[in-house]
């Protein structure tokens, strides 16, 4: 079992034990507190320590970017560039000092990241220096890379890939044209999904020896950036088949088969098989719906019984592998 | 949790004398949070076909108000007749389904037959039925959505009637009554904990993406979104603040904790320091105390639902039209200097015990 779930779980079956009326009346909290399912003193310290050092670093963070994006005249162009770079030289002075894995060292690294974005920002607004959009990001994800690799912190990480994400997803609404027959968007969710879909190989690759990449929120995240283009490109191709490609059908199918291998065999996390179920339920309906005429409404009435029933059968099949992975 | 864990956890529990006995089987139907909500998106999905059916197949009904209510209301009286009736997969799904679609009919006729006349009004029905169809339809998910839809409306009656500002503090203290009472009816707790789920909902839509959603969402509805008087700004902006002192001092005496010793000291503290940013960042207090209540109640997906508002909050933050850029980036500078300072004090005052080590 992961870390922290265990607590999830035994405040999960001894809330279950209470309603049934097996815990001796008013003693649920005492059973919560020895089955560790609730914070004691200690745990509260250390909760109010990452409280204030997280929220404060990022309500720092996001004013400084803020200030940046107000591009306030009265200062000079010295001034701005010493005001953005202070906040940047200040969190790698704490950096300097502190041991990479401690709490306060990976706060101020990723405050640093967030500062290095304010000042590429800065750049581009100071020097008009003609960058596009996806420019700015790609060089601020560019220049955090190397901080995320002596960083070892998933946060970090998942910073770095949403920069990735939203410079290719602002490359192509700025070029539209650039891959000649196939239809931008489409370009796009097929770009999107090849770039987290190697993200999410590396990162359970990696996590197979690394403790601190071991996390699942992090994965299940990626899951949902490869899942929802890929699924889009399938719904497309099922609507327009002349002007999509031929292959995003069986990207599909490889995908969802993939997902079934890893998550259903290899790693076991239900959480991707729902993701997985979810995608089935919507090709399928679409798939169903392309055989329908749609005058008087009753094929409405079809599709709502469709959805209706597959999502019975996914939710059955889910609440089986359940029992098998508790077991 | 695997076998042995479980029975390792009855086995300490009988130790303490709380329980008796074996341990019960474990319960085969329940389902993670995820897959519910998968389930939910797909019932969703489902209802939303239905109600196609319905306005193209049986065009008669929406065409009248009235005739919406009450096949509306026939369909929920329906799913409530398929909840209490069968328990399997395709039912509940089924069930759902058809809830959902009726709720559409019965929302659509009211705002029909009143909408025009008073939103408050239309508003308030739509949360006296959602609230009915929440103590009726004995199912988890299907009360979740009741419960978030009926404090949504009702937050919805409340703007509308031109008490906006006293929204996130009402939604917020309702939400921080019922789970801060999680633990004292244990064999209701299935009902709490829905009630809760869809407060912390209404909660995060209500407090903490308001301002330019909100507006946007009265602009929908054809209402004027004229702005709250300062006057009552201001006082709405304090009750905000209010609720998450108030929820701190009540997690405090829930704990046994004296408000006057150090960990008391600290929590209000922060509380105060929150509450004050509050007055100008709106959404802040109410995403903080649904993390601090996640975490205080042992509830990690209720934790990480908070930390998810905190993210959404600051983004929309951005965006919202209520201070300029330059003012929003010098409160949240100074409010993240003040956390960075707690935090200071925190370990010069209540230093961790293997400090030293």
């Amino acid at each position: 079992m992961r870390p922290g779930e265990g607590a999830m779980q035994a405040r999960r079956e001894i809330l279950e034990w209470a309603r049934q009326g097996r815990i001796a009346a008013g003693g649920l909290r005492r059973a919560l507190e020895l089955g560790g399912a609730l914070p004691g003193a200690d745990a509260w310290r250390a909760f109010l320590d990452r409280m204030f050092l997280f929220l404060g670093a990022a309500l720092l963070g996001a004013g400084v970017i803020f200030f940046f994006a107000f591009n306030w005249d009265e200062i000079g162009r010295f001034g701005k560039f010493a005001l953005a770079q202070a906040p940047i030289v200040a969190a790698l002075a704490v950096l300097w000092k502190l041991d990479l894995d401690r709490p306060a060292a990976r706060a101020a690294l990723v405050a640093a990241a967030l500062f290095a974005g304010a000042l590429f920002a800065l750049i581009g607004q100071t020097y008009q220096t003609g960058a596009d959009t996806f420019e700015l990001f790609a060089v601020w994800a560019a220049a955090i890379l190397p901080w995320a690799l002596v960083g070892r912190f998933a946060v970090l990480w998942i910073v770095w890939l949403a920069l990735v994400n939203l410079a290719a997803s602002l490359y192509f609404l700025t070029f539209p044209g650039v891959f000649g027959l196939l239809f931008s968007p489409q370009a796009m969710a097929w770009l999107l999904f090849g770039v987290n879909v190697a993200a999410l190989a590396a990162w359970e690759a990696a996590a197979t020896r690394l403790a601190w990449l071991r996390g699942r929120w992090a994965p299940r995240l990626i899951v949902l950036a490869c899942g929802i283009p890929v699924t889009a490109l399938a719904v497309a191709a099922l609507f327009e088949s002349s002007r999509t490609s031929a292959w995003a059908l069986p990207a599909w199918l490889a995908w969802i088969g993939a997902l079934y291998g890893v998550y259903r065999h290899v790693l076991k996390d239900l959480f991707m098989l729902a993701a997985g179920a979810l995608s089935a339920i919507v090709v399928a309906t679409t798939l169903l719906s392309r055989g329908l005429t749609f005058r008087d409404g009753g094929a409405f009435l079809l599709l709502g019984v469709a959805v209706i029933g597959l999502s019975a059968a996914a939710g059955y099949w889910l609440r089986q592998v359940a029992r098998e992975i508790d077991a | 949790m695997s076998a042995l864990t479980r029975e390792a956890l009855w086995e300490r529990l009988r130790a303490a004398s709380l329980v008796e006995g074996e341990a019960p089987a474990p319960d085969e139907q329940r389902s993670p949070w995820f897959v519910r909500l998968m389930l939910g998106f797909a019932g969703w999905m489902g209802a939303l076909f239905l109600l196609l059916f319905v306005g193209i197949a049986l065009a008669v009904v929406v065409r009248s108000a009235a005739l919406s209510v009450a096949v509306g209301a026939g369909a929920c009286f329906a799913a409530t007749a398929i909840f209490r009736a069968a328990r399997g997969d395709f039912a509940s799904q089924f069930g759902f389904a058809v809830s959902l679609a009726g709720q559409g009919l019965i929302g659509f006729g009211l705002s029909q037959l009143l909408g025009a006349r008073s939103l408050a009004s239309a508003a308030a029905l739509s949360a006296v039925v959602q609230a009915a169809l929440f103590a009726l339809v004995p199912n988890y998910g299907h009360r979740i959505w009741c419960a978030f839809t009926a404090a949504y409306a009702a937050a919805l009656a409340l703007a509308n009637a031109g008490l906006q500002p006293f929204v996130p503090a009402l939604v917020t203290g309702a939400f921080l009554a019922v789970w801060l009472r999680e633990f004292e009816r244990p064999e209701r707790g299935e009902l709490v904990r829905a009630a809760g789920y869809g407060l912390a909902a209404a909660a995060l839509f209500a407090a903490v993406l308001q301002g330019g959603l909100w507006h946007g969402l009265m602009g929908l509805l054809g209402e004027r979104a004229s702005g709250p008087g300062r006057a009552l700004g201001w006082a709405g902006a304090v009750a905000s603040g209010a609720v998450l002192v108030a929820a701190v001092l009540a997690l405090l005496r829930r704990e046994g904790v004296p408000p006057g010793s150090r960990p008391g000291r600290f929590a209000l503290g922060a509380a105060a320091l929150l509450a004050l940013i509050s007055l100008k960042a709106p959404g802040l207090g109410p995403a903080v105390a649904i993390l601090v209540v996640g975490y205080a109640n042992g509830n990690r997906v209720l934790a990480g639902a908070g930390i998810a508002a905190l993210i959404g909050y600051l983004s929309h933050y951005y965006y919202s039209l209520q201070a300029t850029l330059l003012e929003k980036s010098a409160l949240l500078a100074a409010a993240g200097i003040a956390l960075l300072l707690l935090r200071l004090a925190l370990h010069r005052w209540w230093p961790p015990k293997d400090a030293h080590a």
